[in-house]
């Protein structure tokens, strides 16, 4: 049966790095000040990621995060790792020659109340 | 270093930098597949809960940054976090100011040498940058009993 398969994949890639984020420990997206880092999709957007068509096709993802006080590792190796999980998730799904460039911006550290005096 | 020096923020690496929007507070940590950034904010706040986790660190912030901190936080618009904590971050390097008070009891010198060491500590290892100095201001001591003082009526 033939037929077209319309699918973005910006926001394909987008779900995926939500999805990576969630189930990495201590980290959260944030969408930030007036939802100014979100990708839109058909149903509902993606908070905390922006994808980006580059030149070439590929998508460029830009991740906007919260770190969870205490913070067990350095940023710069908690951005490898979400970057090596991201690949990983798209390779699975049969785009990682899609995925660019991914950057990781650490926004903010949320503590719970405890850790104020 | 010059206060001109520490601020800049050359490229740390080789590798070429993309067209992406980036806002001015966050410093560039650049490798092949993308760069990771840490927004200054992160650096207060890690100083911040860092200088918290010494014991004899009973708050942090002067009266008047206590006092305003309240308003703010109750009205959604500060963050307790970042009260009393100054930073300056650059490129490669930051430097911290705190305004401690401290437990009564506690050797003022002894904490403000762990708290230090403890921001050092902190923030060098979760930022990467290389924390030039930490300021330290005590603007007072907390004894037992100071939450309550005022809470009971003097006259029956």
């Amino acid at each position: 049966m033939a037929g077209d398969s319309a699918v973005s994949r910006r926001v394909v890639l987008a779900r995926l790095a939500a999805d990576v984020i969630a189930r990495t420990d201590g980290i959260a997206a944030t969408a930030g000040p007036a939802g100014r880092w979100q990708t839109a999709g058909s149903h509902q957007s993606v908070p905390g990621v922006l994808a980006v068509e580059d030149a070439r096709g590929r998508v460029e993802l830009e991740l906007h995060l919260v770190a969870r006080w205490p913070i067990q590792m350095p940023l710069e190796q908690l951005g490898e790792q979400l970057r090596e999980r991201l690949r990983g998730a798209a390779g699975l799904a049969g785009m990682d020659q899609q995925l660019g460039a991914v950057s990781v911006a650490f926004d903010d550290v949320q503590a719970d109340a405890g850790s104020a005096r | 270093m010059s206060e001109a020096d520490r601020t800049a923020r050359p490229v740390r690496s080789a590798a070429p930098a993309r067209e992406v929007a980036q806002p001015d507070d966050h410093a560039p940590l650049l490798s092949e597949l993308g760069r990771t950034t840490i927004g200054d904010g992160v650096v207060t706040k890690v100083a911040g809960l860092a200088a918290r986790e010494v014991p004899g660190v009973h708050e942090l912030g002067g009266f008047a940054a206590r006092a305003v901190g309240s308003v703010t936080e109750r009205v959604g618009l500060g963050d307790a976090f970042n009260q009393g904590v100054s930073v300056e971050a650059g490129e490669t390097e930051a430097a911290v100011d705190l305004a401690l008070v401290i437990d009564y009891g506690e050797s003022i010198p002894r904490v403000a040498d762990a708290v230090r060491q403890h921001v050092i500590k902190r923030v060098e290892g979760i930022t990467g940058l290389t924390v030039i100095e930490v300021n330290i201001t005590v603007n007072d001591l907390y004894f037992p009993g100071d939450d309550q003082a005022g809470a009971a009526p003097r006259v029956a």
